[in-house]
């Protein structure tokens, strides 16, 4: 196992060149012949999240400025993992034509969503950034935090891309599960809301979420202005290399044949 | 350096090139109607005994050869014979159901140029996606590009994005690229082809020079004239089995009349 990842990644350093280019082709595709280009990755989470923060707030009888703290700092984990879960589903799908005719390293195609999407989450994370300060939020050294947050929650969002990658080649449903699925996850994890909000019969659930301790590894620094418990980067990290050792372990398993059910 | 054989045709350093194929073979599997879904899995889990979606399909079979440097090979046989099926096998890209392929030496797959073009990225971006994907490095790349939009003839359009590009010029970058630098093995599936009249006789020129400057050559081709001026073995096909191998003239003859000796 240690010695298949070994060689995985021996072999995504001699085509690093290939996964650079794919990275850049999706972040540039994404913005290219829009007016406001790059910005888009600041203005769509701000627009979304201002609907979101207005809704809510009214919703909840809460303060406005307080709430849109704690949302951002939620959101920002939940987009990330969110976007990689879904668009990983479509990582070997839609790059059929380029798989059939010429060899590369199929790890290369998950890699390259999740490595855009975290430049991607990176930038958005700067542009929110701002706007919690401008709204009041508060300047601590617990923000240098964040890329520690950021490395676990990568591995997290590659391990889980890396079952879905490889389990929609074999069923094409999914793809569409997924979407609903992640609705669905959305609810049950305490982003709208404050996990101690939640009583009753479903608490147990949001318990066994993983996703959770990802959302607090982010809000704890950004909102609570503290480190995050140390039992929940533990978890975190517990769940990071579970998701890790999972998703390798789907990918190396089945790599041979992603070709042949194209 | 360790006493490896050199090649002594051109008092080269490299080590000469070689492929070795032993007992190959490659199965499909054919799904009768469609991609099996999430609901048939479950279902046949369930029944264990229903007939089966699929049946397996044997595209070669129990193929063994061995090229060597200053091999030039036709491959023959007719329609669904195998013919690119162990083209792509060559090249890594169907990876063996049973068997060995083992190759030494760079590998220039131009099996369909132009995959991985992207056709909202300018003609100059594809050379770098595209170049990355054939597996030239970054400064090679930087070094052959003014040659590879000389040859293509598109000085004009190069930052254009590539989906504006007629089906010639889209041809004449892909083939300008493909050919750009001079591979150990040189694999082919018929692509003398394409743009106009001048173009083509430029083309079949640098064709030439990369076949001369190849230590193997692999082509599958129908075309009599073109594998009696370039090759000096040919190896026939028949329903994934090998069943002749030999100098031109004989194999040719045995296999237009539709028989091999005995």
């Amino acid at each position: 196992m240690v010695n298949q990842f070994r060689t995985h990644i021996v072999e995504i350093t001699k085509y690093r060149d290939v996964l650079v280019q794919l990275v850049r082709q999706q972040l540039i595709l994404r913005y290219r012949r829009t007016a406001l280009g790059y910005l888009w990755t600041l203005v769509n989470p701000l627009l979304m999240m201002s609907v979101m923060v207005i809704v809510f707030s009214t919703l909840f009888k809460v303060e406005m400025k307080t709430f849109a703290v704690f949302l951002l700092a939620g959101m920002i984990p939940w987009n990330f993992i969110n976007a990689v879960t879904s668009q990983s589903a479509v990582a070997f799908i839609h790059n059929e034509g380029l798989i059939k005719k010429i060899y590369l390293p199929k790890l290369i195609f998950p890699l390259s969503i999740a490595l855009a999407l975290f430049i991607d989450s990176m930038l958005s994370f700067f542009a929110l950034f701002a706007i919690i300060l401008l709204i009041g939020g508060s300047l601590s050294w617990t923000l240098l935090f964040i890329p520690i947050a950021y490395v676990i929650l990568f591995f997290f969002a590659l391990g889980i891309g890396l079952i879905t990658s490889v389990a929609t080649v074999f069923f094409r449903d999914l793809q569409y599960v997924i979407t609903i699925a992640m609705q669905g996850l959305f609810y049950l994890t305490p982003i709208l809301y404050k996990k101690t909000a939640l009583a009753g019969k479903i608490t147990w659930i949001v318990d066994l979420n993983p996703v959770v301790p990802f959302i607090e590894l982010f809000r704890a620094p950004l909102y609570g202005g503290a480190l995050p418990e140390h039992s929940v980067i533990i978890q975190a990290v517990l769940i990071s290399f579970f998701a890790m050792l999972i998703g390798f372990s789907i990918f190396a398993w089945q790599e041979k044949k992603i070709v042949y059910r194209l | 350096m360790h006493g490896k054989k050199r090649r002594l045709c051109t008092g080269s350093d490299k080590p000469m090139s070689s492929i070795r194929v032993d007992n190959l073979s490659i199965k499909f599997r054919l799904y009768h109607d469609r991609s099996p879904s999430l609901k048939d899995y479950f279902a046949n889990l369930i029944r264990r005994n229903s007939q089966s979606a699929f049946s397996d399909f044997w595209a070669i079979r129990d193929v063994t050869f061995s090229l060597e440097a200053g091999d030039r090979v036709a491959i023959v046989g007719h329609n669904g014979a195998g013919k690119s099926t162990l083209l792509k096998a060559l090249c890594r890209v169907y990876e063996t159901s049973y068997g060995t392929v083992a190759a030494s030496g760079r590998i220039a797959p131009l099996l369909e140029i132009g995959a991985g073009f992207h056709p909202e990225f300018t003609g100059r971006e594809n050379i770098y996606l595209n170049g990355a994907i054939l597996g030239y490095s970054k400064e090679q790349l930087r070094k052959i590009e003014p040659e590879v939009v000389a040859f293509a003839e598109l000085e004009e359009f190069i930052d254009t994005p590539v989906k504006y590009y007629s089906t010639g010029m889209y041809m004449r970058l892909a083939f300008s690229l493909a050919t750009a630098i001079h591979p150990d093995i040189l694999i082919l599936d018929e692509i003398f082809a394409g743009g106009d009249a001048a173009f083509k006789l430029k083309a079949r020129q640098r064709m030439h020079d990369l076949i001369d400057k190849s230590d193997i050559m692999i082509m599958v081709s129908h075309d009599e004239n073109l594998i009696k001026s370039f090759c000096n073995r040919v190896i026939w096909l028949d329903h994934g089995r090998l069943v002749a191998d030999g100098p031109v003239d004989a194999v040719i003859d045995q296999y237009l009349m539709g028989r091999p000796n005995a």
